[in-house]
């Protein structure tokens, strides 16, 4: 049978929602959980296109013709008339109650022409307390018409009474040898995709981005190389490179976030665990490391390098963080590869 | 598509259509208006999705077509242009409208009318015919008492029921209702519908008096309304829900009736709202019955302000049953005698803290619930 979800992974996921549509039996409300770029946004469009599709053949299958299909062109494309998506505006990382008051107010009237009116809230974890609050009566008692899809990174992000009113659907993260498969069906050769399916821990859609953006390859690699020659350097020269780190917030929690996985295989390496590292480029350093610091000092650069995203979260001086950071980071002379 | 058509009649269907725009929206589409060649003539469209306003107007077509034009630059365009004919030609491989008058000849980025959302199509057959003054008239006296507040949708509508010849309209916002009844010239099969104020209100303004009749379907399962005037189309999405049976609110009974003229008991409320806007809008009813058979009864009308100070207004009145003190929101009070078109009307009191009913005299249609205040 053709499948017309299209959805790499998260077979589990999508024969459920099938059922779902199929059997007539849709939640109100959805939680799709899942860090980024699993393909949460993906699975809600593809569920609206099931629900709204009216060429469909097979129950819970979408026709996917995109020429004669409105629903199944627009929807995927985010602009069909019963299809509201509600996120964080570009200039600020909140979601305001104003949205959500708007989005109540279409939701109160009838659909405009398909079955039900599909809302997906992307990244629900960003909404303020009142945003919340503001959705929490109609999450109870959606309109029959209504269909109201929430994704965030972890359930527990959100308010215990957000989660309670919705059917929770955790995605993990695919296998990288399934996300490598899919890069090399799209035609990248084996050593990128390789490359690309482990360092996007099996996240399709970081995948994608990283195929699409060579530069986020290229910032991984010069942040690796810096955290290397960093490492057996002195004070002054780590308090150097923390002054010019610290400039750009957004930049240093990026780079933040690619010394985590890094120092996360460390870890996984020194606890002599069994199983595959995200940077498998860089397997040979790891090891090293791994071999030089026991497991204890890599969990603290790990829980160091946690606590000081919350902290630049929290709107702390970045400078500072960054120094703080160097400081607890052990000195280890001789991986230069 | 290649059209042409007079500037008079464009600028009036874009004036028309273009309250239905929402610049807005996540939809970059909606805020364009749809144009495309109908049986010879030009159709003009815009819809925010929950109400779609579509206009029809003289054109000669050369070539059929379609297409979506951004609202704003069409229509301000349209408005500068002179009075004769203006040329419209798509090119439709790269979506750009040529926009010939006068002298002028203007090129619009346009978005593919594949898509606008398609409004419906409804078949006009058993479609309620409606006299457009009286109609009017009914929307005049209804809507305002609809609500404003988004927490319950409901009420932001005006409830609309048929059965057989009997019209009945409602609404209310939790402190007041206000029902009119008409007989409609034949008889329809019954349905009920909650149809949006805004869209009310809309129509309103859309259909002039010289016009005779408009034309009300609600299609089956769509969960639209669709009203049609001469040449043009309102569509309105119905608001999901139940009305409250409002039958329980209107009191049954009452202890006075006050039968006062509008003109002078509207004048009253007016004076009195001038101090009373400072405050809560609280204004005084100090209903007098008559004192022997020589003294007429009268209604004492009084608001009062910390800062601005007081005002006291009476107004002579027929008071049968005893008299009352009793507060009400002074601005509901004023708007819904503004709507009554009676010379006289009849308040109904029970005590200070039961409803009062605003009803016009010799006409059994109309009629007017008001919560009352506390006395303070």
């Amino acid at each position: 049978m053709k499948n017309n979800w299209n959805l790499l992974g998260h077979e589990w996921a999508v024969d459920m929602l099938k059922q779902h549509v199929a059997n007539d039996t849709a939640r109100h409300a959805y939680l799709l959980a899942g860090p980024p770029g699993v393909g949460k946004r993906t699975l809600a469009l593809r569920f609206a296109q099931a629900l709204n599709c009216r060429n469909s053949s097979v129950p819970g299958e979408p026709c996917g013709d995109e020429k004669n299909c409105r629903e199944c062109r627009q929807i995927p494309e985010m602009k069909h008339p019963d299809l509201s998506i509600i996120q964080s505006e570009e200039d600020s990382s909140t979601l305001k109650v104003d949205q959500i008051r708007e989005l109540l107010h279409t939701l109160s009237l009838k659909p405009f022409s398909a079955k039900y009116r599909v809302s997906i809230f992307l990244r629900f974890h960003e909404a303020n307390a009142n945003a919340a609050n503001a959705l929490l009566k109609t999450l109870e008692e959606a309109p029959a018409h209504a269909i109201l899809i929430l994704t965030a990174d972890t359930p527990e992000q959100l308010l215990p009474t957000i989660i309670s009113r919705c059917e929770i659907l955790r995605l993990r993260p695919l296998s990288a040898s399934v996300v490598e498969q899919d890069l090399i069906r799209q035609g990248v050769n084996i050593e990128r995709a390789r490359l690309i399916a482990h360092i996007s821990g099996g996240k399709p859609g970081y995948a994608r981005r990283l195929l699409e953006d060579d530069q986020l390859l290229d910032m991984r690699e010069q942040k690796l190389e810096d955290l290397q020659s960093l490492l057996p350097a002195t004070r002054v020269e780590r308090f150097a490179y923390a002054d010019k780190l610290s400039k750009d917030k957004d930049g240093m929690r990026r780079t933040i976030h690619i010394w985590l996985s890094y120092w996360r295989d460390v870890m996984l390496r020194a606890a002599q665990a069994n199983v595959n590292i995200v940077n498998a480029d860089r397997n040979a350093e790891i090891e090293m490391l791994a071999n030089q610091l026991d497991l204890s000092r890599a969990r603290k650069v790990v829980s160091s390098l946690e606590d000081a995203l919350g902290k630049l979260d929290a709107n702390v001086n970045a400078r500072l963080l960054a120094e703080v950071l160097f400081l607890d980071m052990p000195v280890v002379n001789g991986i230069q590869a | 598509m290649k059209v042409t058509v007079l500037q008079e009649n464009l600028a009036r269907g874009l004036s028309i259509v273009s309250r239905a725009v929402s610049p807005r929206s996540t939809l970059p589409v909606l805020a364009n208006i749809m144009i495309a060649s109908d049986e010879g003539r030009l159709r003009l469209s815009a819809t925010n999705l929950e109400l779609g306003i579509t206009c029809w107007i003289a054109a000669r077509i050369e070539e059929e077509g379609s297409t979506t034009v951004p609202s704003r630059t069409f229509s301000d365009l349209v408005n500068t242009l002179p009075a004769d004919q203006v040329k419209l030609s798509l090119d439709t491989a790269t979506q750009t409208l040529n926009i010939r008058g006068g002298t002028s000849t203007n090129d619009v980025k346009c978005i593919d009318a594949q898509e606008f959302p398609p409004l419906p199509v409804p078949d006009l057959k058993g479609a309620v015919q409606l006299n457009v003054a009286d109609f009017k008239e009914m929307i005049q006296q209804v809507a305002f008492a609809a609500s404003t507040d988004e927490a319950r949708p409901v009420l932001m509508g005006v409830l609309v029921q048929v059965e057989k010849d009997k019209l009945t309209m409602a609404a209310a916002d939790g402190f007041r209702l206000s029902v009119r009844k008409a007989v409609l010239g034949s008889s329809y099969g019954s349905f009920n519908a909650i149809i949006p104020a805004r869209a009310l209100n809309e129509l309103a303004r859309i259909a002039h008096d010289g016009e005779e009749t408009i034309a009300m379907v609600v299609p089956k399962g769509r969960g639209q309304v669709v009203f049609r005037v001469k040449d043009v189309e309102l569509v309105s999405q119905l608001i999901d829900g139940t009305f409250p049976d409002y039958h329980q609110i209107i009191p049954r009974n009452y202890k006075s009736r006050t039968l006062v003229s509008t003109a002078s008991l509207l004048k009253a409320c007016k004076q009195a709202e001038i101090f009373a806007r400072e405050g809560s809008n609280v204004a005084r009813l100090n209903i007098k019955s008559a004192n022997g058979d020589m003294q007429p009864g009268e209604v004492e009308i009084s608001a009062t302000s910390e800062e601005t100070g007081k005002n006291e207004t009476i107004v002579e009145a027929t008071v049968d049953g005893s008299g009352v003190l009793i507060a009400f929101n002074v601005k509901f009070l004023r708007e819904v005698l503004e709507v009554v078109k009676s010379p006289n009307v009849a308040l109904e009191t029970g005590a200070a803290n039961s409803p009062g009913v605003v009803r016009p005299v010799g006409d059994d249609n109309f009629l007017h619930v008001i919560m009352p205040m506390h006395l303070g």
